[in-house]
């Protein structure tokens, strides 16, 4: 089976139309032709990821973000970049093959990020989780023992919470990656993977640091991109599975990059 | 203190009104936040575009100034601490109202993202903003942002004054942002930058913890990645408020996994911002002649459970 054989067979399944305009949604880097040996998942195409699913055998990743550090994947500015030599050296030499699933992911019913980012921090009843979803409410409890228990349940390491730490929160949006919702008066609590401090269309830390201050109850837990997406990768490698038979399918996390 | 202003207050001590939370106007010959704010827009020089970032969000320009605080966002928490210590025009980095726009009215909430996304309801009256807009008029606080005009001033405060606060003064070149500091490993300079920036759980580091430091970049605000990729391999460590993790912190990763020692720590927009808007204020202390001028801390937002 070729790469492009495996990519044709993923938008027959996802159950929406696909989308050819999507500028993510392609081959990054390699000959779509490549013989697939194993398929390695990803959130991001680290050099480090690369290498890992490489010695594992597999030779076509397929990663939720980008692989040349730029949502676009654009390589322009980098041609004489040592950094960018190195990685697509390492790629060639090993005949691997990257194509990127994001878009169409996050167009899913349910959205398979959404869902299992749900199921990671611990609320029930996601099942139909999409992104700019419902409220979900959970039985009531402090914004200090629920971001606990989401470091407990998943052992990220550098996630980080906005808002009074004795708030009382029951009513919660989620969105992983950059889909960071907006907080407002109905929801106490948003989960994030990664959402600008500042200046963007809506800043959540401001206003829960107000709300905190009005003592009204807020909080805003912020993930991390990768830690917020990786749950859904590991799930849409299973669900690859279900279609794709004869080659080795692994989901290969590129990890928390960091450390507090 | 003017003589008048003395005046005043005992006036007001007498008829029993000092205990008004609306701060006392002052003696008509302090000059108004427009006035102020005129000789800020002079001393920086540059076009003031009416559509640009900078520029009143709230409050009567007219109003005589008692104080004038600065920050690097104007949070309730830093509004009424300005308030108790009657400084009556905010000038601050970052955003009032919870967004670009900086409006003080809540926006709808806008569509959902991704094909097919329901849409959420508009936003209903918000408690957060009604109450920031009463405080605000209540206090007769007037606030005026300064992003662009500051960040782009030539002395480069936010830089200067961010290498200050670390205890850090050696610059490698012309160039404001390299620095070359007592060499330590990675972890114990960030335990420094934590301890000297007061951060609470905004920090977060890419890179060998044991790798030497020695020459740092230092970024306030946010970091593009094409910033990064033109000066991460002059630097051991690289300094930035803001990165997004798709990019700037994918970079970093890489260059550890290509065998190259080099690390990015960020530390949070506002704290990256709360030196340089200390020195605005030491600065305006140069034009606002004798009116008193105070920073106030935004702090960090984050932190981060046990």
């Amino acid at each position: 089976m070729t790469a492009n054989e495996v990519v044709e067979l993923i938008k027959k399944n996802i159950g929406v139309p696909w989308n050819a305009q999507s500028s993510r949604d392609v081959f990054k880097f390699g000959d779509p032709n490549t013989q697939v040996k194993g398929i390695a998942t990803a959130v991001m195409t680290t050099f480090d990821q690369i290498k890992r699913s490489s010695a594992a055998g597999l030779n076509l990743i397929i990663t939720h973000e980008d692989t040349f550090w730029n949502d676009r994947d654009d390589t322009r500015d980098l041609q004489d970049n040592p950094l960018y030599k190195l990685k697509t050296d390492f790629c060639r030499q090993n005949g691997i093959v990257i194509w990127r699933f994001h878009d169409h992911q996050h167009a899913m019913r349910p959205d398979q990020s959404v869902v299992a980012s749900l199921r990671a921090v611990g609320i029930e009843g996601g099942q139909d989780g999409v992104i700019n979803g419902r409220v979900y409410t959970i039985p009531e409890t402090t914004l200090e023992a629920f971001a606990q228990q989401i470091k407990k349940r998943t052992g990220n390491r550098a996630f980080r919470v906005v808002g009074d730490p004795k708030a009382k929160i029951s009513k919660i949006l989620l969105g992983p990656g950059y889909a960071s919702p907006r907080i407002r008066p109905d929801v106490d609590l948003v989960i994030g993977g990664e959402s600008p401090e500042t200046d963007g269309v809506f800043d959540n830390p401001e206003y829960v640091m107000d709300a905190a201050t009005l003592g009204i109850p807020k909080g805003q837990i912020i993930l991390g991109h990768v830690m917020s997406e990786e749950p859904g990768m590991e799930d849409f490698a299973k669900w690859l599975a279900t279609f794709v038979t004869g080659v080795p399918i692994q989901f290969v996390p590129a990890g928390e990059p960091f450390w507090t | 203190m003017p003589q008048s202003d003395l005046s005043r207050r005992r006036f007001a001590l007498i008829t029993g009104t000092a205990a008004l939370t609306q701060l006392p106007a002052t003696a008509a010959t302090n000059p108004s936040a427009s006035e102020i704010v005129t000789r800020i827009k002079t001393a920086l020089g540059g076009d003031w575009p009416t559509n640009g970032l900078d520029g009143f969000k709230i409050g009567k320009p007219d109003t005589p100034v008692t104080g004038i605080a600065t920050t690097a966002m104007a949070t309730m928490d830093v509004l009424k601490k300005a308030v108790q210590s009657r400084l009556n025009l905010i000038i601050t980095h970052e955003p009032t109202f919870f967004s670009r726009q900086d409006s003080p009215l809540p926006q709808p909430i806008g569509g959902g993202r991704g094909r097919g996304a329901t849409p959420p309801p508009s936003a209903p009256e918000d408690p957060v903003y009604k109450a920031k807009n009463e405080f605000i008029e209540k206090s007769g606080l007037v606030i005026f942002r300064l992003n662009d005009h500051w960040r782009t001033r030539k002395e480069n405060d936010l830089t200067t004054a961010l290498a200050a606060a670390l205890g850090w003064k050696n610059k490698t070149t012309g160039e404001q942002m390299f620095y070359d500091i007592p060499a330590a490993t990675l972890e114990d300079t960030v335990a420094l930058i934590r301890k000297k920036l007061a951060i609470r759980g905004g920090l977060r580091s890419v890179g060998d913890p044991k790798s030497k430091v020695r020459r740092v970049m230092l970024h306030p605000g946010l970091m593009t990645p094409a910033i990064m990729w033109a000066n991460f391999g002059k630097t051991d460590l690289l300094i930035a408020g803001e990165v997004r993790e798709w990019e700037c912190v994918h970079y970093a990763a890489d260059i550890n996994s290509a065998g190259e020692k080099r690390s990015l720590v960020s530390i949070g927009k506002v704290v990256s911002e709360e030196p340089g808007m200390k020195a605005c204020a030491d600065w305006l202390k140069t034009i606002a002649k004798g009116i008193p001028v105070k920073w106030i801390s935004a702090g960090d937002p984050y932190w981060r459970p046990l």
